[in-house]
């Protein structure tokens, strides 16, 4: 009789949690038609109100539609990003993208989207925090950077790269060096983190690579190399000419790829010995940089590079040689040469470059 | 006498056992709930700080081999390449394989992109059937379409694998569509945390809902019962089971209509497996067999919020022919890792996944269906307690019915705004009604699939699928 009570309990417990089950789903289902119907309504009213900013035909009149625009906003941070996305898509004539920047500006001096963020960045949790500490950086709110910082610090992974990533687009040289050289042992993490802040950074680079330079550890250095190769730093030259003939091959790889980038007609010997080298990864950066110099030597070894061992260094040396000025006659040499990886890799991108 | 007496003992004990299986088979699918609940919660909230579309244009993105694995695929084909044409991610590059159809999915493709064909040279890293021909079209860049002999769905991606130039690859199926965003948020997976080797998205079944450029613009309830009974099956396969395994890193199986796979993993181990009807779930196997055996670190995740929409079957044969196909791909990968299963070596894959899978996903089907037949016969014969059958099989809805509405609010929470209030509470309705019947049929049709194992384990079966409304 014991199992069987057990298994009554057990039922009623199941008809229990199927009815919270059924109330919850109602309940959001009906919030989510109720968010869809505000949703659908609020965009329409933001038309009417847009249209109205946008058209007015006069100063006075514009001003009364920001009014009623700001109203309708009031305060509710979603509703604002809703009226700036329309006014950014809108296509009507005459408004280039600086006109509608300066509406933007002059809507944000009634509606103060500042405000709105500094509350979420107060009051709400990491998710909202993280989220504000973005659209802070976004609205240039320098005055909110001591609080930003102090989500720097904090223990959830998200929070800490929305802050970190806030003050790189304010161009925070020290904080966003310090955040980079907490996490570089996070190999896993660090490398996209890097590519992204440097993208996104407003301050001066190459004081934040030196800044780098200086203290992190080498996968953080080869890591920083690589990817700011591709703003060309002349003041880092001399680090790469010197990595480019060391020892270190994962300094090598990122030092011939700077080097590289800047396509100096002085590199070529560096760019010739690493296009010699027994790392495939280097020989392909080497040929990609030695396409940029368009010497005959220079090209010699590209079209050589077309014969590699390694598959890339082939597609990569093909690739080099459409953008440099080979000759019909070498060319012709290339296609029916006794090399057929050769041939085979330039046709793959003849064929796509060229109209058959 | 005694003979008779030990069939009865036999009998009856093992109702018992059926019954305990069933109950213990659903706890295990509450805690599955309850801990994708909070997954879903988490990563739900994470969307919101992570502004995966201020990524749209970035430089960061990796870029994506779309291999779409064709067989005569000709009235889908087109309009499948033209829908992905329109993703919303920066480098992509889309390939087509026709493998050897013998209707017109060449002509079709070449056609309508202007291809024309070049030569190249391709990498071999799979062993495949030799590559026919290679099409490219200057009008499309991003567009390859490649010709070759006919060898399978595995042979066809291997195939695209080695013609592919980009890190990351996805496979898709040529009848399915994917969100315009599904694949930046599929990518986010592998930037955000380098080990990521997989990463699946969520399927959802078309049926009644208009996608067009991979946007879904309504939802009405399909006609038929069968796939409405799916609609609700398919929240509980992927809201409640791949979200609770991806969360301890011990997914095995990542659909073969969406998943993006890291190019040189699958490389290193081999490419997909020829002569098996389950290659999904076998290279998901194999990756993790792969990684764990040489203690190499590796993710394999899963993102419910990337969707990719397909049809799913609309008549019984369809889906028991599905099905079998499902079953006899899971016994294939089960036996073809078996080493893996109650392995320490494998961590918490081969401790309990692969256990569970053996379990409860394979052998569950058989208890079940053994069930199905002994309780009555028992009951009738008088050997089992009347009131205690009522309320085990009361239990058994209860518990079903709690997994399928729990699911429906995990949807519903994922703030798809698919489906009104209204329509929530219909389907809701289905995932009560497919415990009388639907679910049974479905556990017999997973029986006949190990039965046929040795027979259909080679075989492909074509399933009738609607056309997406444009």
């Amino acid at each position: 009789m014991k199992i069987e009570l057990i298994s009554v309990i057990g039922l009623l417990l199941c008809l229990l949690i199927i009815g919270i089950e059924y109330i919850l789903l109602y309940r959001l289902a009906e919030l989510q038609d109720e968010h869809t119907a505000r949703n659908d309504n609020i965009r329409r009213r933001l038309d009417i109100h847009v249209e109205g900013v946008l058209y007015a035909p006069t100063q006075g009149s514009r001003d009364a539609e920001i009014t009623a625009l700001a109203d309708e906003i009031n305060g509710e941070y979603a509703v604002y990003e809703m009226a700036v996305k329309e006014i950014k898509e809108h296509q009507g004539s005459g408004f280039d993208d600086e006109a509608k920047e300066k509406l933007i500006e002059r809507i944000n001096t009634q509606v103060d989207p500042v405000a709105m963020y500094a509350k979420m960045l107060d009051e709400g949790d990491v998710y909202h925090k993280g989220y504000a500490c973005r659209r802070l950086a976004d609205l240039e709110a320098l005055e909110y950077r001591d609080k930003i910082k102090e989500c720097v610090d904090s223990k959830d992974r998200d929070l800490a790269y929305n802050a970190a990533m806030a003050l790189c687009e304010m161009g925070d040289v020290y904080e966003v060096a310090a955040y980079l050289l907490r996490i570089e042992n996070d190999t896993q993490y660090s490398g996209r983190i890097v590519n992204e802040f440097f993208d996104q950074f407003t301050g001066d680079r190459e004081e934040l690579a030196a800044m780098l330079f200086e203290k992190c550890n080498k996968y953080m250095k080869c890591t920083v190399i690589k990817t700011i190769a591709q703003y060309k730093i002349d003041g880092f030259r001399n680090m790469y000419i010197e990595g480019a003939s060391g020892d270190d091959n994962q300094l090598k790889i990122a030092c011939v790829k700077a080097l590289a980038a800047f396509g100096y007609p002085e590199d070529e010997q560096i760019l010739q010995i690493a296009a010699g080298d027994k790392d495939w990864v280097i020989r392909s950066s080497a040929v990609r940089g030695l396409s940029l110099l368009k010497t005959q030597t220079a090209l010699n070894t590209v079209k050589h590079a077309l014969g590699d061992k390694e598959w890339w260094v082939r597609q990569t040396a093909a690739q080099s040689l459409t953008r440099m000025d080979i000759s019909p006659r070498d060319l012709e040499e290339i296609l029916g040469g006794y090399d057929r990886f050769a041939a085979d890799a330039m046709k793959n991108v003849l064929y796509k470059t060229v109209d058959t | 006498m005694g003979f008779l007496n030990a069939i009865r003992y036999f009998i009856v004990y093992f109702n018992y056992f059926c019954m305990a299986f069933t109950l213990l088979l659903n706890i295990i699918y509450i805690i599955q709930l309850f801990v994708s609940f909070f997954r879903v919660h988490h990563n739900y909230n994470r969307t919101f700080s992570d502004d995966y579309l201020s990524y749209e244009d970035s430089e960061n993105l990796l870029p994506i081999s779309l291999i779409i694995p064709a067989y005569n695929e000709q009235e889908h084909i087109v309009q499948n390449v033209r829908s992905l044409m329109k993703l919303n991610y920066p480098h992509f590059e889309i390939i087509v394989v026709n493998d050897g159809s013998t209707d017109k999915t060449g002509d079709r493709v070449i056609n309508a992109f202007h291809m024309h064909k070049i030569e190249t040279s391709i990498r071999y890293q799979i062993p495949t059937q030799k590559i026919e021909a290679v099409y490219y079209s200057k009008t499309y860049p991003n567009l390859l379409y490649v010709q070759k002999a006919n060898g399978g769905k595995s042979d066809a991606l291997n195939a695209g694998i080695n013609i592919s130039k980009y890190p990351l690859f996805t496979c898709l199926d040529a009848d399915s569509r994917i969100e315009k965003d599904a694949l930046l948020r599929l990518s986010l997976e592998f930037i955000k945390d380098s080990r990521t080797v997989v990463a699946g998205g969520i399927v959802r079944i078309a049926n009644g809902s208009k996608i067009v450029d991979g946007e879904l613009k309504g939802f009405t309830m399909p006609k038929k019962l069968i796939e409405r009974f799916q609609i609700v099956e398919y929240y509980r396969s992927f809201l409640m089971g791949r979200v609770f395994w991806a969360a301890s890193n011990s997914l095995l199986i990542v659909s073969g209509a969406f998943g993006l796979f890291r190019k040189q993993t699958v490389i290193e181990v081999g490419g997909y497996k020829k002569n098996t009807i389950g290659e999904d779930m076998e290279i998901v196997v194999r990756i993790h067999h792969y990684m764990r055996k040489h203690r190499r670190k590796y993710k394999v995740t899963f993102n419910e919020f990337s969707v990719c929409w397909t049809q799913g079957p609309m008549s019984l044969n369809d889906i028991r022919s599905q099905r079998r196909r499902w079953q006899i791909g899971l016994m294939d990968t089960l036996i073809s890792h078996a080493g893996m299963t109650f392995n320490p070596r494998y961590g918490f894959v081969g401790m309990v996944s692969m256990p569970y899978n053996w379990i409860f996903e394979l052998f569950g089907a058989v208890v079940e269906t053994i069930g199905y037949f002994l309780i009555p016969f028992t009951l009738i014969m008088g050997e089992l307690n009347m009131f205690f059958f009522v309320i085990y099989f009361l239990l058994s809805v209860s518990l079903g019915v709690i997994l399928s509405e729990g699911s429906l609010v995990l949807e519903q929470y994922t703030h798809r705004a698919a489906m009104t209030a209204k329509q929530s509470i219909a389907i809701s309705v289905y995932a009560i009604l497919e415990n009388f019947g639907y679910r049974q049929i479905i556990t017999i049709f997973r029986v006949e699939g190990i039965i046929k194992y040795r027979k259909l384990r080679k075989t492909w079966g074509k399933i009738q699928r609607k056309e997406f409304e444009q």
